[in-house]
């Protein structure tokens, strides 16, 4: 870890209150971002942490308090103002054009021009000379398009276009989400060495290891208020998760209580087509029993979003039979798949999972239309699916705690709690949840991942499909790998160590002698 | 640019946006009722301006739609077309479905209604319960005619691709092309000169009632009212209505509920053009008495998308926008009969007067689109 090189402030935020109406999102904030360093922010969701960040960004225009950027107050009318101050962003979803080729991505709306036409020359000079300051490997993909590229190289991309534009300052929003482990600790080497630099990060995560490696300061918000700074080095993991949640949190797991049933789910020789019609599941066979969850781990993109929408009916399988209780529902529509006892957490809760102009009373017979007592014949029973609605709301901590707010109004990590809530409550035979906490705070983590383990011990077969391999490892009975459309291996969890499944998630399988000598190096 | 002002400004417009997109039904009734005086106001210059006499322009508009009974008979008579198709219209366009099918609907349904009285008449006695089971028997021949002529642009989209804005409006064309040919070559009396079918006999009408009108019954608005009652209840308190709204809404979502798009397609373009098929049928029976070339009818099924946008697809909104706009249209019809003032300039104060009183719809939807009335939109 690299030490500050002074203490100089590169960023201060002080007193920063934001209000959405009556919700106070930022509550008299102060955060300091010291020059050369990496400051952690962490927080459940709906703490503030991502609105504090629209502030600094221009995003949002704060209320009260002030934004200070190299000891000059600020005011951003937007992220142009920011950019100009040195202020960059590494989004979550990054900001680029698939179809635009990594050069056009770097440059866009910041193109050095030469008779008003963009000077190509100039801009591939300047992107190297960022490239080899960094030790990126972007500049060898400079005329790739960004679709082509793996999300880690994406974000390289999208590091070196802050840069470009001259951050001093950059913003990372949960960065590590999309990559393997590999590719987190290539990003921290890149974070040391831009701080080497001088340059300044704030680091947003919701996991308490990544903060603790990474940083050098980490600041926890609650409720929209900072509880508190505290130095990496002295803080523990255990006492981040009591100042972000305000009570003990229990990491450990209870033992498994295995004692699957019957054969529940049957998936064999199944092979499925993505939009494009290119194989994305290529002879996958498995069987989930009753009682039982099996995990699915791999880096986004390796065919597990069509594995499971063949599973839960989203989409017809190629080749192949699926199997529920014996039998075949391979034919069988989505609706079919519901009412015999599918219920199903979509990767894309903003798309799929809720629609987002509908109050939650709406949201909550999403899936639900043909299913008693919801349903009465052809009409609805509005007041089952409003005392559902507030049923799943109490239950599931939904933030805020009103079910008559639209979806579009909520966090990510409070609709995603919605979601999970309404199709685990569906009293289903068979539950496919595909990244059940993503976005979700801890507190909210936990209490998925108990009623996950409840479920499994009242007999449910679980399908669980997540990129965290903590979440992987902890819940799952057998863990299956997937790359590229296949499954690497079913291995169980309790044998093989995190290291081990990013390997097969990069597509090595343990049988490989590689394997072994890079174990020793591996302390997630 | 001063940072405080543009904040002022910035922080007056949230206020008025989310004012407005807070507005109660009562509220939108009053802004509509002010908007409309507002631009007869305006309208009024104009007119005075081009020379001509504002006050009574403005007094035959009024009087023109509701001004005597007779009147009030036209603007019903405009509003109940209005409506039916208004509702055939937002059906679509609630599922996402862009129908601008609904005059060829409409068309073809009023032409199989009137083939089913034709042929049934001479097998029948002539009295008054058969002409009631006649016109429930062509009623329903509309509908499943056009029902089955909206069917075809929504299997052409569902499983051929093929966007349905282009295929209704050719399907308008072929609507009229055919029922005109078939009209002119079969159906024409011998030696009449006009192409148009015998007249229905004297039992196949809907009485008049208090109006007194040979061309309105309260009957038809009657009936143009409980469909949009039906597509109300149907839209919110069945599953099917939830899955059509969904499928409009979000369809990725619909489809992750169960729906499959592609029949939903289908469906929603069936009940569109029913609902356009119904309106065909009480066009022929209640207003004309017998059936012409389609290509002289008014072009009720494209007025009706002015008329459902303005309801913001909304059923029970298309009600007083049907009734603006038969207003309108009756008002505007006998400007036209009595004055001198030309047909263009009357056309422009009527657009003028739609336009206000769209606007704050319009403004509603450029809040939500600008993020102004709060960040949290």
């Amino acid at each position: 870890m690299p030490e500050p090189t002074d203490n100089a402030s590169a960023v201060e935020l002080t007193d920063i209150t934001k209000r959405f109406g009556d919700v106070v999102a930022n509550d008299g904030v102060d955060l300091t971002l010291r020059k050369g360093s990496v400051h952690a922010v962490v927080g459940e969701n709906g703490a503030g942490k991502t609105t504090l960040m629209k502030v600094l960004y221009g995003l949002y225009d704060p209320d009260e308090g002030t934004v200070t950027v190299d000891g000059e107050r600020r005011t951003f009318e937007s992220p142009r103002d920011a950019i100009d101050a040195g202020v960059g962003m590494i989004h979550q979803h990054f900001q680029l054009v698939d179809t635009m080729t990594v050069l056009q991505n770097i440059v866009l709306g910041h193109e050095p021009s030469r008779n008003g036409l963009v000077d190509d020359r100039e801009a591939r000079e300047r992107v190297r000379e960022i490239c080899d300051a960094y030790g990126f490997s972007v500049d060898e993909h400079l005329d790739t398009d960004v679709e082509d590229l793996g999300l880690g190289v994406q974000q390289h991309v999208e590091i070196v276009k802050s840069l470009y534009r001259g951050a001093e300052t950059l913003i990372f929003d949960e960065p590590t989400a999309v990559l393997t482990p590999q590719e987190v600790e290539g990003l921290f080497d890149v974070m040391d060495a831009l701080t080497d630099d001088g340059r300044s990060l704030v680091f947003i995560t919701h996991k308490l290891d990544e903060a603790m490696t990474a940083a050098d300061e980490i600041t926890v918000l609650r409720d929209g208020s900072a509880v508190g700074t505290v130095d990496a080095d002295e803080t523990s993991r255990n006492e981040l998760a009591r100042m972000m949640v305000g009570r003990e949190v229990l990491f450990d797991a209870e033992p498994r209580e295995r004692s699957p049933g019957d054969v529940a789910l049957s998936v064999d020789g199944v092979c499925a087509d993505d939009e494009r019609g290119i194989r994305q599941v290529d002879d996958v066979s498995f069987a989930v029993r009753e009682g039982e969850i099996l995990g699915v781990a791999g880096v986004e993109g390796n065919g597990q979003r069509e594995l499971i929408e063949t599973i839960t009916g989203m989409r017809g399988a190629e080749r192949g039979v699926v199997a529920l209780f014996g039998d075949d529902i391979t034919e069988l529509s989505r609706r079919e798949r519901i009412e015999s006892g599918i219920a199903y957490v979509p990767g894309d809760r903003t798309r799929e999972g809720l629609v987002q102009e509908y109050s939650l009373v709406k949201n909550a017979l999403l899936g639900n239309q043909t299913v008693e007592p919801f349903a009465d014949g052809a009409f609805l029973d509005w007041r089952a699916i409003t005392d559902h609605a507030d049923a799943i709301v109490e239950e599931y901590d939904v933030r805020p705690a009103d079910a008559d707010a639209t979806a579009e109004s909520l966090s990510g990590g409070n609709q995603q709690k919605f979601v999970v809530g309404r199709e685990l409550e569906r009293n289903p035979s068979l539950l496919v949840a595909a990244h059940p906490t993503r976005g979700v705070d801890i507190g909210s983590i936990e209490f998925i991942h108990e009623r996950l383990r409840e479920m499994r011990d009242e007999g449910v077969a679980v399908v669980l499909v997540s990129s965290k391999l903590d979440e992987v490892k902890r819940l799952s009975d057998r863990t299956a790998v997937m790359y590229e459309g296949e499954f690497v291996d079913v291995v169980d969890p309790g044998d093989v160590t995190e290291e081990e499944l990013g390997l097969m998630m990069a597509g090595q399988s343990l049988d490989d002698p590689d394997t072994v000598a890079l174990d020793a190096g591996g302390d997630a | 640019m001063s940072d405080a002002g543009t904040s002022h400004v910035r922080a007056a417009l949230d206020r008025i946006v989310d004012r407005m997109l807070r507005a109660t039904v009562l509220e939108r009734i009053v802004i509509a009722i002010v908007s409309t005086t507002l631009a007869l106001g305006i309208g009024a210059g104009i007119v005075a301006l081009s020379g001509y006499d504002a006050v009574e322009f403005v007094y035959s508009l009024v009087y023109g739609a509701v001004g005597e009974l007779s009147n009030v008979a036209f603007t019903l008579r405009q509003s109940t077309m209005l409506i039916l198709a208004g509702v055939a219209v937002a059906v679509a366009f609630r599922a996402g479905v862009l129908n601008i099918g609904v005059q060829g609907q409409f068309v073809v349904g009023g032409f199989a209604a009137t083939l089913a009285i034709l042929f049934l008449t001479p097998l029948l006695p002539a009295n008054t319960v058969v002409g009631v089971v006649l016109m429930i028997v062509a009623g329903g021949a509309a509908v499943v005619a056009g029902g089955a002529y909206g069917a075809l642009p929504g299997l052409m989209k569902a499983y051929a691709g093929a966007n349905e804005v282009i295929t209704t409006i050719m399907l308008n064309f072929i609507a009229s092309g055919v029922v005109y040919f078939l009209l002119d070559a079969y159906l024409r009396p011998p030696g009449a000169a006009a192409p148009n079918t015998e007249a229905f006999p004297d039992y196949v009408d809907l009485p008049g009632f208090a109006f007194g009108s040979p061309s309105f019954s309260v009957i038809g608005f009657g009936i143009a009212l409980v469909t949009v009652a039906v597509v109300y209840v149907y839209m919110t308190q069945t599953g099917s209505g939830y899955d059509l709204v969904t499928s409009g809404y979000q369809e990725p979502a619909a489809k992750y509920s169960g729906v499959d798009p592609n029949r939903m397609i289908v469906r929603t373009m069936t009940l569109s053009g029913m609902i356009a098929g119904l309106a065909g049928a009480l066009f022929a029976v209640m207003i004309l008495g017998y059936y012409s070339d389609p290509n002289t009818f008014p072009t009720f099924g494209f007025d009706a998308i002015a008329v459902s946008l303005l309801a913001a697809n909304n059923p029970l909104g298309v009600i007083p926008a049907g009734l603006l706009f038969g207003g309108l249209d009756a008002g505007g019809q006998y400007i036209g009969f009595t004055l001198d003032v030309p047909s263009e300039l009357v056309d422009g104060v009527i657009g003028l007067i739609v336009l206000f009183v769209a606007a704050p719809e319009l403004f509603r939807a450029a809040g939500r689109y600008t993020g102004l009335g709060g960040d949290a939109r």
